[in-house]
């Protein structure tokens, strides 16, 4: 315990302090938190090596090999019996005493309680141990069993001779031994992966002090330096996430929170007046397009209820529920072309759970405004499919054998990605693991975007590999929720964004130069 | 695994309808026999695979896309029409307007999608989320006949997902008319062929189970 860093500790309170990273951090921070809730775990086995070996072994022979941390307490609390123990097992006179012979009244006081572990070990064999005992026998099992072989025999067999009896006591001493080196080399491995988490702990901790006091204060400066990059890389610390986001981000559109309340009562209005008379109304004036009808109350309502469920917060009745609301209808007032699309709930959810209400607008908008973005929620299709051509020259490049099985069932980018770019993976993978794809993705722009893509393909190549057309598309539309960061980042990594000394820019934009394909529509299907 | 004289039929199915009319919800009912209220919104599509054994002989799967209902995706998720062998259009009735949206959809299916005979991939239409009890389109059945008659649909269904009722009968009745398209375009379909379970008051037979 002594070992506990103070550090996790304030990051927790960082954590909390910021308001809009709490409902992702807290998600992210459970299983980080793990080592202060056992806090005395790591050191828990620490005592074992340094006990002298005769304490330690009468400690187990007497008290069982358990594993847990909690058999570890209830063994120290017997400590103190065995102590007493000790002669008696030491001494072979002492350890015949655990014959299976009729109670003596002559014992020594210490003996009664050897009796009574003695019955509690072998009550089961013999007669139905007391309720006490009967707790004991299920935590000391192992080694009660084990320690059989010291006891003599059943009155109906020939007695061990003193040759047998002192080859048992060695034996048993072996296997004592044995269990001993067993325990000190799983405390040793959990110390290790305790360690790993306490030193990632303090990774994120001591990165979050290197963001807020030197790259934050120095942001143009430092953002594009590569030791900037590549702590970046390892994800930002939910304190700072947001942060960063915004200003990677940037604001080209030059929003201010004031133009944010602007749009917000605009949007206000228009709902008011949709609800007082019918959403058939076509009493606006006559530019209202169909983008304008897409931006009534009933469609945002619809989808916001269906944003993140399981987090129970932007439902009705739920704590972002309005402020969800709020930042769809500024925007569907700010772009009445773009107007609400399916997948923005969740980005603006993300933005929430990470941003101040009029920050996380103007990341919101600003987001929408990158050249990606905006080719997929004005649902330019023909700009999309150059998209995913540009994503097939590098699935080629990177995982030929895949590409060519997906090819043989006509499996192409658009029955997968579309879910995936539309609402950049927060949908589709583990909320905790799509904030650390944003987080690149706000380094790299919208390459990564088809790059982490790949590196889930590749992650589950081998799976994919032996499917058919209707089961792969089913395992990527709904991937597997036990996609670790670790696995799927390194995956990633392994991913060559280089094509031909090409990179995705320049592929891409050779592709747009090609304008002779066209909008061939290369479609799925189906494929048994 | 199947026996050497059991054939075996995969189709493509559509679901397709307005945002939030349940064409997920209704798919979870049949393929997973479950039912949540916090389905999230699909982008693009889903899928979902569900093997019949018709008959003695005759196994079917059936390939469901499940396309997200916003208008605008129009142009992007026409591609997944390609191939298709039938289609399901749901709307939802407590919302007048995803009705109202039916024959759009149906206009866009048939404008994009025939069969290799030169016919309308059969059709039915799902009347979701009927346990909610909003009776304003149900109270006239023939008019939904008519309706059905005048757009081209093979028939039609009340259903709910929630209370599962009706989805595996309108799945019956379309799988029906695609195998009887399919294995003779001019023999007609015979309307007793199979008989639903009925396990609700609601039951409303397949109006046009009897079409030639």
């Amino acid at each position: 315990p002594a070992a506990l860093p103070p550090a996790p500790l304030g990051f927790t309170d960082v954590n909390l302090n910021s308001r809009n990273t709490y409902e992702v951090s807290r998600r992210r921070s459970a299983p980080e938190h793990l080592p202060h809730g056992g806090g005395t775990a790591p050191a828990a086995p620490a005592p074992s090596p340094q006990e002298p070996p005769e304490k330690a072994r009468h400690r187990l022979g007497i008290a069982g090999a358990g594993s847990s941390f909690a058999e570890f307490f209830t063994r120290n609390f017997f400590t103190k019996r065995t102590k007493e123990l000790k002669p008696a097992v030491q001494s072979a006179p002492g350890w015949k005493l655990f014959g299976k012979v009729p109670p003596r009244e002559n014992l020594p006081k210490d003996s009664k309680i050897i009796q009574q572990e003695y019955e509690a070990r072998t009550g089961r064999m013999y007669k139905p141990p007391a309720p006490s005992a009967r707790r004991k026998n299920i935590e000391f099992e192992p080694l009660s069993t084990t320690a059989l072989i010291l006891e003599d025999r059943p009155a109906n067999l020939p007695a061990k001779s003193v040759e047998e009896a002192l080859r048992h006591r060695q034996e048993y001493d072996e296997m004592v031994a044995e269990a001993k080196k067993r325990e000190i080399k799983e405390a040793h491995k959990r110390k290790k992966i305790m360690r790993e988490r306490f030193k990632q702990e303090e990774n994120i901790a001591s990165a979050m002090v290197i963001w807020v006091n030197e790259i934050l204060p120095n942001w143009e400066g430092m953002r594009a330096t590569r030791r900037v990059r590549e702590l970046w890389w390892q994800g930002l610390p939910p304190s700072v996430r947001g942060k960063v986001w915004s200003l990677a981000v940037g604001n080209e559109l030059n929003i201010t929170p004031e133009l944010y309340e602007i749009f917000l009562s605009r949007a206000k209005e228009r709902w008011k007046s949709f609800s007082e008379t019918s959403s058939e109304n076509d009493t606006e004036d006559a530019g209202a397009s169909v983008a304008d009808r897409e931006a009534s109350l009933e469609l945002i309502k619809l989808d916001i209820s269906r944003t993140f469920p399981s987090l129970y917060i932007f439902q009705k009745g739920g704590p972002y529920h309005d402020l969800l609301h709020s930042v769809l209808g500024a925007y569907t007032c700010y772009r009445p072309d773009v107007g609400y699309v399916q997948g923005m709930s969740f980005i603006a959810a993300v933005l929430i759970l990470n941003l101040e209400e009029a920050d996380a607008f103007i990341a919101f908008a600003n987001l929408l405004n990158k050249p990606c973005q905006l080719a997929f929620f004005r649902v330019d299709h023909s700009m999309m499919l150059k998209y995913f051509a540009a994503f097939e020259v590098f699935f080629e490049e990177n995982l030929p054998k895949l590409f060519l099985h997906f090819r043989s069932y006509s499996l192409t980018p658009d029955i997968y990605l579309i879910d995936w770019i539309f609402t950049l993976y927060s949908k589709s993978l583990p909320l905790d693991l799509a904030c650390r794809v944003w987080d690149v993705f706000c380094r790299d722009g919208e390459e990564f975007l088809f790059r982490t893509g790949l590196g889930i393909l590749r992650l589950y190549e081998d799976i994919l590999l032996q499917m058919d057309f209707i089961h792969i598309a089913q395992f990527l539309t709904k991937l597997p929720e036990d996609i670790t960061s670790e696995k799927l980042f390194s995956c990633i990594a392994a991913i060559q964004m280089q094509n031909s000394n090409k990179k995705w820019a320049q592929v891409f934009a050779s592709l747009m130069k090609d304008n002779k394909e066209g909008d061939k529509n290369h479609s799925p299907a189906p494929k048994n | 695994m199947q026996k050497h004289n059991q054939k075996e039929h995969l189709y493509k199915l559509l679901v397709i309808g307005d945002l939030g009319v349940g064409k997920t919800s209704i798919i979870k009912r049949y393929v997973h026999q479950n039912f949540s209220p916090h389905y999230r919104a699909t982008i693009g599509v889903d899928f979902a695979l569900k093997v019949l054994n018709w008959d003695a002989e005759t196994v079917v799967r059936l390939q469901l896309w499940d396309i997200a209902g916003q208008e605008r995706f129009g142009n992007m998720t026409r591609v997944y029409y390609r191939e298709a062998m039938g289609a399901f259009i749901v709307f939802d009735v407590t919302r007048p307007a995803t009705f109202e949206a039916v024959t759009k959809w149906k206009e866009d299916l048939d404008s994009k999608l025939v069969l290799p005979n030169g016919k309308p991939v059969p059709t039915v239409l799902l009347a979701n989320k009927c346990d909610q009890g909003i009776d304003v389109l149900m109270n006239n059945g023939i008019k939904m006949d008519q309706f059905c008659k005048e757009n081209g649909f093979v028939g039609w269904f009340e259903t709910s997902a929630k209370e599962n009722i009706n989805i595996n009968e309108a799945s019956r009745c379309l799988v029906k008319h695609i195998i009887a398209s399919e294995s003779d375009p001019v023999q007609s379909v015979e309307p007793d062929i199979i008989k639903p379970h009925l396990n609700s008051s609601k039951i409303v037979s397949c109006s046009a189970c009897f079409k030639s």
